[in-house]
C-alpha cells in the first residue's frame, strides 16, 4: 500500500501541488504577492521541480567505502549511493529547504520514505553529510543512503515543510501542498470565503498571528521554530539550538510575554523574503531602547547595527552557515556561548 | 491452601452442634472452590464466617476465593482478619500476593519482608520480595536480598535470572554478564537474550538490544517484563506503533507492569488520547505511588486539557520534592504563563537558566583535560 502511494506521488506532475494562493491575493495582495519568493513558501518542493536540482545536475560526495551522486535524468533527479559493489539509485522525491543555505531530499525505496543522508550547502555549493549524519556508523548500503523517516517523522517533517501534509497523526502526502501556504498558519479558508459571501463576520474570521500575545507567537511560529518549552527541556544541545529561535528569543533579557515589541512578527513578516536589512532591525531595537521603554537602556556603544553585536552570528559544526543567535544580549569576550 | 482446609475440617467439628451444619456447608465450600465455582464457594465461606468469626482457617479460605475471583480488596481484608487472629507465614504470603495483584507492591514488599522474618527458607517469599523490588526499580535491594540467596542455591535458575536483571539494571554489567554467562551454559534462552538486551539497553545501544530482544520474544514470548523492554527497543529505534504493540502483549499478561504502564500512558498523550493516556498512568502511579515521571505526565495531561489549577499543584508538589526537576519547571513556567502569572513564569524560566547554566558549567568542568 505504502509503495503505491509512493509510486502515485513520484508521478505527480508538480502543477498537481500548485499553491492555491490567487484567491487569498485578490482581497491579501500585499500579504500573497511577495509570499512565493519567501523561504516559508519555498520550504518543500517537489524535486522534480526544484530549481536548485535543476541547476545543479551532477553532485557528488565520497565518504569512506561509500559513494554518493545526485544526477539530473530529464525531470528527475536520481539518487545513487554505492560501496563498489552493490548500489541504491533511486529518484529522489522531495527537497527540504529553499536552498538558500541547503537542502536535503527525500526519497522512497523499499516502500519506506527516507531522508536523505547527504544534504546540499549552498555555502559549499555541493554536498556534505545531512547535519547529524556524519558521525553515523551504517552497518549496510540502506543505512548508508540515509534514514527511515516513521510515521511520525514524515508528520513532523512535511508539516513543518508544507500545508495540510497530515490527517492528525497520519502523514497524507497526496493531499498536501508543498512550502508554508496560507491555509498552514491561518486556517482553512473555505469558512472564511462563505463567511465573507453571506456577511458572516463569525464564520469569516481567520487566525492570525497579530491576535496573539508576544508569548502566543512564540509558541505558534515554535510549532516549528521549536518553542522554549521543547529545547529547555532536551538541554544539552550546545550550539545546535541557536537554530531553535523562539528558544533563543524567551531567553534574551528583554524578553516579555506581553510586550509585542519583542514579538516574532515585531522583526519578521513570514509573508516577505527575509530581510537583511540591519536598519530594519535597528528600528525594532529602538522601539524600546530609544526611550519607549523604561526599563531599556540606551546603548552606550552605538546607535545602529544592534544585531551586529548583540545577536551575533553562531557558526553549527556540519550546517556550514552562521545562524543569527535571537538571545539578544550584551555579548562578553571570551564567554561561553549561553545555551 | 489446602493445609489450611484441611485444619479448618478440624476446627469446623468444634462447630458441629451449630444449626446450619457447618461441616456439610463447609465441604460444599471446599467442593465449589476445588470446581472453580468461587461465587458459590465464597458466599458460602461467608456464611460460615458470620457464624464463626473467629476461626483464621476461614478468613484465609474466603480470602483465597476472593482473590481468586479477583476481588483483591476484600481478599486482603479477610488475609488481615485471618492473620490478627494467628500469625501464618502462609496467610501473610498469600496476603502480599493479593497487595501484587492488586498493584499495591509497597504494601507486599512490607508483607514480604514479614514472611521473611519468620519462614527465612520461604524460597517463593524471596523471589517474590525480588520482583517487587525490581518493580520499584530499587535493584540494589535485589541485589543485597538474592547475592546469597544465589551464592547458598548457585543453580536456582530464578535467583540467576533475577539477579542478573538486577545487577545490569543497576549498571553493574560486568556482574551480570557472569549471571548471563550462567545461564547460557544451558544453551540460548529468552531470558539470556532478554538480560542480554537490557545490557545493551543499559549502555543506549538500542539496535543491539532490539536484536536481542527480538530473538527473546521468538524463543519465549510469554517472559514476564521481556515485551515491555522489546516495546521500549522499538520506540527509542523509532517504530511506535510496534511499541505501543509490545506494551499492550506486555499488559494482556501482566497489568501491572509499571514501565509498560508509563510508556502507553505517554504514547497515547503524545497522539492526545488523555483520557486513555490518564488511566494507565494513574495505574502507574498505583504501582509506584508517588513516582515523580508519572505524576509529570500527569500534570503535563492536566495542563494539555486546561486543567490549569490541577496542573499547577502537582507540578509545585513536584518541585517541593524534587526542586532539580527541570522539565517540571519548564511547565510550570507555561502554566504560570497561561494563568497570567507573568512574575511567577518568569522565575521559573529563570530557574530553568539557572539549572541549564549549572549543569552546561559542570560538563565544561568536566570535558577539560586534565593538566
Amino acid at each position: 500500500m505504502t509503495a503505491v502511494v509512493f509510486a502515485l506521488l513520484a508521478s505527480l506532475p508538480a502543477a498537481a501541488f500548485g499553491p492555491a494562493l490567487r484567491e487569498c491575493a485578490n482581497c491579501h495582495p500585499a500579504q500573497a504577492k511577495p509570499h512565493p519568493a519567501s523561504a516559508m513558501a519555498q520550504a518543500l518542493e517537489p524535486a522534480s521541480s526544484g530549481a536548485l536540482l535543476q541547476s545543479h545536475r551532477s553532485l557528488a560526495f565520497k565518504s569512506g567505502a561509500f559513494s554518493y551522486r545526485i544526477e539530473r535524468h530529464g525531470n528527475e533527479s536520481i539518487y545513487t549511493v554505492t560501496d563498489g559493489g552493490q548500489t541504491i539509485s533511486t529518484p529522489l522525491l522531495w527537497s527540504f529547504g529553499a536552498g538558500s543555505l541547503g537542502q536535503t531530499y527525500v526519497y522512497s525505496w523499499g516502500g519506506q520514505l527516507y531522508q536523505s543522508r547527504v544534504s546540499f550547502y549552498r555555502a559549499l555549493d555541493g554536498l556534505d553529510f545531512t547535519m547529524g549524519a556524519r558521525n553515523s556508523n551504517p552497518k549496510d548500503l540502506t543505512e548508508a543512503a540515509g534514514l527511515r523517516m516513521s510515521k511520525d517523522d514524515q508528520v513532523q517533517c512535511f508539516s513543518c515543510h508544507a500545508t495540510h501534509a497530515a490527517q492528525g497523526r497520519n502523514p497524507d502526502l497526496l493531499h498536501m501542498t508543498p512550502g508554508v501556504q496560507c491555509e498552514r498558519c491561518h486556517g482553512e479558508t473555505g469558512n472564511h470565503l462563505a463567511g465573507l459571501q453571506s456577511g458572516n463576520a463569525a464564520q469569516a474570521h481567520l487566525n492570525s498571528l497579530h491576535s496573539l500575545s508576544t508569548e502566543g507567537q512564540s509558541n505558534f511560529c515554535g510549532g516549528c521554530h521549536r518553542t522554549w518549552d521543547q529545547i529547555a527541556s532536551s538541554p544539552g544541545l550546545g550550539v545546535l539550538n541557536v537554530r531553535f529561535q523562539p528558544y533563543r528569543l524567551t531567553n534574551s533579557k528583554c524578553y516579555d510575554v506581553d510586550d509585542r515589541r519583542i514579538a516574532c512578527t515585531a522583526c519578521h513578516d513570514p509573508h516577505q523574503p527575509l530581510s537583511h536589512d540591519a536598519a530594519a532591525y535597528d528600528r525594532q531595537c529602538q522601539a524600546c531602547h530609544a526611550g519607549g521603554k523604561p526599563s531599556a537602556h540606551a546603548c552606550k556603544v552605538a546607535a545602529t547595527g544592534c544585531s551586529g553585536c548583540h545577536m551575533p552570528k553562531v557558526e553549527v559544526p556540519d550546517a556550514h552557515h552562521s545562524f543569527t543567535d535571537h538571545q539578544i544580549r550584551i555579548v562578553r569576550a571570551n564567554a561561553p556561548y549561553p545555551e | 491452601m489446602y493445609r489450611s482446609l484441611v485444619i479448618l475440617c478440624a476446627c469446623a467439628c468444634l462447630y458441629a452442634q451449630a444449626p446450619s451444619d457447618p461441616q456439610a456447608i463447609f465441604k460444599q465450600a471446599i467442593e465449589a472452590q476445588k470446581n472453580g465455582r468461587l461465587e458459590e464457594a465464597a458466599g458460602l465461606y461467608q456464611q460460615l464466617v458470620k457464624s464463626y468469626p473467629n476461626i483464621p482457617e476461614l478468613r484465609s479460605n474466603l480470602g483465597a476465593t476472593l482473590a481468586a475471583e479477583g476481588n483483591y480488596a476484600e481478599a486482603i481484608r479477610q488475609y488481615q482478619s485471618a492473620l490478627k487472629l494467628k500469625a501464618d507465614p502462609q496467610v501473610r504470603l498469600n496476603l502480599a500476593l493479593a497487595y501484587y495483584k492488586s498493584a499495591d507492591i509497597s504494601s507486599a514488599i512490607g508483607e514480604l519482608k514479614q514472611v521473611r522474618s519468620a519462614a527465612p527458607g520461604n524460597v517463593q517469599a524471596a523471589l517474590l520480595l525480588a520482583d517487587c523490588d525490581l518493580r520499584l526499580g530499587r535493584n540494589a535491594e535485589v541485589v543485597a536480598l538474592l547475592t546469597p540467596l544465589q551464592r547458598a542455591d548457585p543453580d536456582n535458575r530464578a535467583y540467576i535470572y533475577l539477579l542478573g536483571t538486577a545487577l545490569i539494571r543497576n549498571g553493574d554489567s560486568a556482574q551480570g554478564q557472569l549471571m548471563i554467562d550462567r545461564i547460557l551454559k544451558n544453551g540460548d534462552s529468552a531470558e539470556a537474550r532478554l538480560l542480554m538486551g537490557t545490557t545493551k539497553f543499559m549502555v543506549s545501544d538500542f539496535s543491539g538490544a532490539l536484536a536481542d530482544l527480538q530473538k527473546a520474544v521468538e524463543l519465549n514470548p510469554k517472559l514476564p517484563d521481556l515485551y515491555s523492554y522489546y516495546g521500549q527497543a522499538l520506540l527509542l529505534t523509532g517504530d511506535q506503533a510496534g511499541a505501543r504493540r509490545a506494551f499492550e502483549q506486555e499488559l494482556s499478561m501482566d497489568p501491572n507492569n509499571f514501565d509498560s504502564n508509563l510508556r502507553m500512558g505517554v504514547l497515547l498523550k503524545q497522539d492526545q488520547e488523555n483520557e486513555r493516556a490518564l488511566a494507565y498512568l494513574q495505574h502507574a502511579l498505583q504501582i509506584r505511588p508517588g513516582d515523580f515521571g508519572v505524576r509529570y505526565q500527569i500534570a503535563t495531561i492536566e495542563l494539555a486539557n486546561g486543567n490549569l489549577q490541577h496542573a499547577q499543584q502537582e507540578l509545585e508538589e513536584i518541585l517541593a520534592e524534587s526542586p532539580q526537576f527541570l522539565e517540571a519547571h519548564v511547565s510550570l513556567a507555561t502554566v504560570y504563563f497561561r494563568e497570567k502569572r507573568k512574575a511567577d513564569g518568569e522565575r521559573e524560566r529563570a530557574l530553568v537558566a539557572k539549572l541549564n547554566a549549572a549543569r552546561q558549567a559542570t560538563n565544561e568542568v568536566a570535558a577539560k583535560p586534565v593538566q
